[in-house]
């Protein structure tokens, strides 16, 4: 399944993607609740969307000590099952991202689980900082960029 | 979490030192929508007549939209509401950025600010525990500085903030508010009444939530109108360019002033417009306020031998015509560097680029000398001047900052001559940089306007027929697209009501202007569909545009019970008195006699006196203001 691609200099922290995250898994608007959180360094006016990248070796899933948190076998995607989570953090603390989060409400860690294949906040992600992606076609493109950025500086441009 | 519809209000008293809830009946958020509504009727139960804007009597009121928090698109924004100091009037300013959103989230619709403090504090809210805080330290820092302190003393940089700067401290009559550092709340001096309360900030952290009526519809209907406004044409030159794209517009079409209006155009003037932010690499990124995908905030940054290193927001257009256009300025570097300056010690730049375009006329015409200019040479084009007089007004330092510290109507008056012909104000008020010569509706708009003459209680820009959109909006009010022409005296007053009683609901709900009334991806109709899945009833388009009527009205009352009358509603004698000099439009003037039969036009269609402009007793009693307004003066 592909993953979320983040492209942070797109971002315009309008915070679109974490209404219609929140919206669409716990039927409230609440940031808190959203499983993507949008950083805003405002000094610098740089805004970053965080979102968990589901890793393949997933440090939340080896810290969880009741198997709520694993990887979905068929999706390969991190998911966290809220009737074995007894709320202990453990994920939370492990995760390097700060992409995992308890909820006040009910206790229980939450993480993004892609909305099944077809993410809330890309769907209403205006400017394109939030794509669809497999991770390999992001490297490609990476090397496309460098590849121009090269031939431009290379023609003295 | 919150139904939203359980609207609750937050009244802080800094003179004892004491919080307390109540909670809005339901009735209230329908008659007044909540945001603006009902902060103009707390202010009118609030703040007694005749009380001194800059004492403890004054009522500071922060209100959000109803919506703001939801997914509804650009609906973020907050409403600043008291009585001004500038006008001595009702006064409602509205800013961007995140702070509004936060304080629903916090678990409060509206935060009333009462009384002074004896000392300086700032108001933390965190959630449900609400404390007032010493500001000693914070007293004298910038926005930013002091927004850096706050977030390291609470130990938490997400948190949101309202800030004064060191104008709002010293009680400069055009002192703002910045809302999440860089979103301004400005005009008519809200930061001086902040800052006479000894309130130096606001931080909120709020980590609740919102419920709505009927979710699913709403947040269809919500997606679908990001989309719309997405692909609305104005949206999108306000992504590419900014509000500053403008400027070179504005020249084209000769309606650029110049020189305090003295003149028309102005060589260079490209240097200042958005295209060339773009294209000289000072656009380092665009910028939304909370849940706005149109993102027409900037962050520029300019590097220079005279100002080193700036990183900064904006300019606006407002921004690069007042400080730059009117100074007869058209340098890139000297407006970033002015635009930050005013930022950071939290001035109003329409009014602080007025003040300082009127004193250099004064000083070129010899009306004000090097000696009271304290040494400045104070002619048109003097970028350091500028500069140098933007921090003396903002610590009302020496006599001439003091002096305009006190906007272009009072010095005037202590200058004397002939000066108050070219000071560009009504009401106290600097006016914005719409040429009301060319535009008469703007002219009609800006003369009624209960804050002073500027186009954010109506954004007029419909008249002007630029796009398809917008002589749409002009046929639904007048029944012909031929009214989409800014020359004709007809219509206006149409005109005029229907973008009142839009932007009325528009600032109630939370939504910016850019959605409903400079660009038309939502209308009326979706906000009145919105409110109603959000609150769980049917609201028709008439009812929402009546209730904003009857906000508009209340805001009429409030002006007349203190003293506001027709004569009152006018324009600055030069925009009334001196045609454009020259360029396309040249000869073009708004005088008395087409504003008089636009008022009579418009008094008649409010119901109000035409004679005194205070609303009639059977109109109040038909928009269910007459309990409320039974002190309405009798003439």
């Amino acid at each position: 399944m592909s993953g979320l691609v983040v492209d942070a200099s797109k971002c315009t922290a309008c915070r679109a993607c974490e209404l219609a995250c929140s919206f669409t898994h716990e039927g409230v608007f609440a940031p808190w609740l959203s499983r993507i959180r949008v950083v805003r360094l405002v000094d610098r006016g740089v805004n970053v969307p965080i979102v968990c990248v589901h890793c393949a070796r997933p440090a939340c899933v080896d810290a969880c000590p009741t198997g709520a948190a694993h990887i979905d076998r068929e999706s390969a995607v991190v998911r966290i099952n809220e009737d074995e989570c007894t709320g202990c953090g453990e994920c939370v603390k492990a995760c390097p991202f700060g992409a995992v989060e308890l909820s006040a409400e009910k206790g229980t860690a939450f993480v993004c689980d892609l909305c099944g294949g077809e993410p809330a906040c890309v769907a209403n992600c205006i400017h394109g900082a939030l794509t669809l992606g497999r991770v390999e076609m992001v490297a490609q493109r990476k090397r496309r960029a460098t590849a121009e950025a090269f031939a431009l500086a290379d023609q003295g441009g | 979490m919150r139904d939203l519809a359980k609207q609750r209000i937050l009244k802080v008293d800094l003179t004892s030192n004491s919080t307390s809830v109540e909670e809005v009946p339901h009735a209230e958020l329908v008659e007044f929508l909540g945001g603006r509504g009902i902060a103009a009727k707390l202010l009118y139960e609030l703040v007694n007549p005749g009380i001194d804007p800059l004492g403890p009597e004054n009522a500071l009121i922060f209100s959000p939209g109803t919506l703001s928090g939801t997914s509804a698109p650009s609906s973020g924004r907050t409403s600043v509401t008291c009585k001004g100091p500038a006008t001595g009037l009702y006064l409602k300013v509205s800013g961007g950025g995140h702070l509004g959103p936060e304080l629903k989230y916090a678990g409060y619709d509206y935060l009333v600010i009462q009384g002074a403090a004896s000392r300086p504090v700032y108001l933390w809210i965190d959630d449900d525990q609400v404390s007032i805080r010493d500001a000693g330290h914070l007293w004298g820092k910038t926005i930013r500085e002091a927004d850096r302190l706050i977030k390291a003393e609470v130990g938490d940089q997400d948190i949101e903030t309202a800030l004064i700067g060191q104008a709002g401290e010293s009680q400069v009559l055009f002192a703002n508010i910045m809302l999440s550092v860089y979103n301004s709340a400005s005009r008519g001096g809200v930061g001086a009444v902040m800052g006479s309360k000894g309130l130096k900030a606001i931080a909120v952290r709020g980590r609740g939530g919102l419920t709505v009526a009927h979710p699913e519809t709403f947040y269809q209907s919500t997606v679908q109108l990001r989309k719309a406004l997405a692909e609305d044409p104005s949206s999108q030159g306000l992504y590419q360019l900014g509000t500053v794209g403008g400027v070179l517009r504005e020249q084209e079409e000769g309606a650029l002033t110049s020189g305090n209006f003295s003149r028309m155009g102005l060589d260079g003037v490209e240097r200042i417009d958005g295209q060339h932010l773009v294209d000289a690499g000072y656009l380092t990124g665009r910028e939304s306020c909370f849940g706005c995908s149109t993102a027409c905030h900037r962050f520029v940054r300019s590097f220079s031998s005279a100002y080193g290193d700036v990183q900064a927001v904006g300019p606006e257009l407002e921004t690069a015509m007042a400080l730059g256009a009117n100074c007869t300025i058209a340098d890139t570097e000297v407006l970033i560097k002015a635009n930050e300056l005013c930022n950071d010690y939290g001035m109003d730049t329409i009014s602080a680029g007025h003040v300082i375009s009127w004193a250099m006329e004064c000083y070129e015409r010899g009306l004000l000398n090097q000696e009271r200019c304290d040494g400045l040479e104070l002619r048109f084009g003097n970028g350091a001047a500028q500069l140098e007089l933007i921090r003396r007004i903002a610590f009302r330092e020496g006599p001439l900052g003091d002096l305009l510290a006190n906007g272009t109507k009072r010095a005037a008056e202590e200058v004397g001559g002939d000066s108050w012909k070219w000071a560009m104000q009504v009401k106290g008020l600097e006016q914005a940089v719409t040429d009301t010569r060319i535009a008469k509706g703007y002219a009609l708009s800006f003369a009624i306007n209960p804050r002073g003459p500027d186009h954010l209680m109506t954004e007029l820009i419909a008249e002007l027929g630029y796009s398809e959109q917008a002589r749409e909006v002009v046929e639904k009010i007048t029944g012909s697209k031929e009214y989409a022409d800014p020359s004709m005296i007809e219509k206006r007053a149409e005109l005029v009501r229907w973008h009142e009683d839009c932007y009325a609901a528009t600032d109630a709900l939370g939504f910016c202007a850019f959605t409903s009334t400079s660009a038309y991806a939502i209308t009326p109709a979706n906000m009145a569909e919105l409110m109603g899945h959000a609150l769980g009833f049917e609201l028709s388009e008439e009812q929402l545009m009546m209730a904003g009527r009857r906000v508009v009205t209340l805001e009429r009352c409030f002006n007349a019970r203190e003293g506001a009358r027709r004569k009152d509603d006018t324009l600055p004698w030069r925009a009334l008195h001196e045609p454009v000099p020259s360029g396309a439009k040249k000869g073009m003037i708004t005088d008395q006699a087409s504003l008089d039969t636009m008022l009579d036009e418009y008094y008649s269609l409010h119901g109000w006196d035409p004679e005194t402009a205070i609303p009639k007793r059977e109109t109040l009693v038909a928009l269910g203001l007459a309990e409320l307004c039974s002190d309405m003066p009798v003439e």
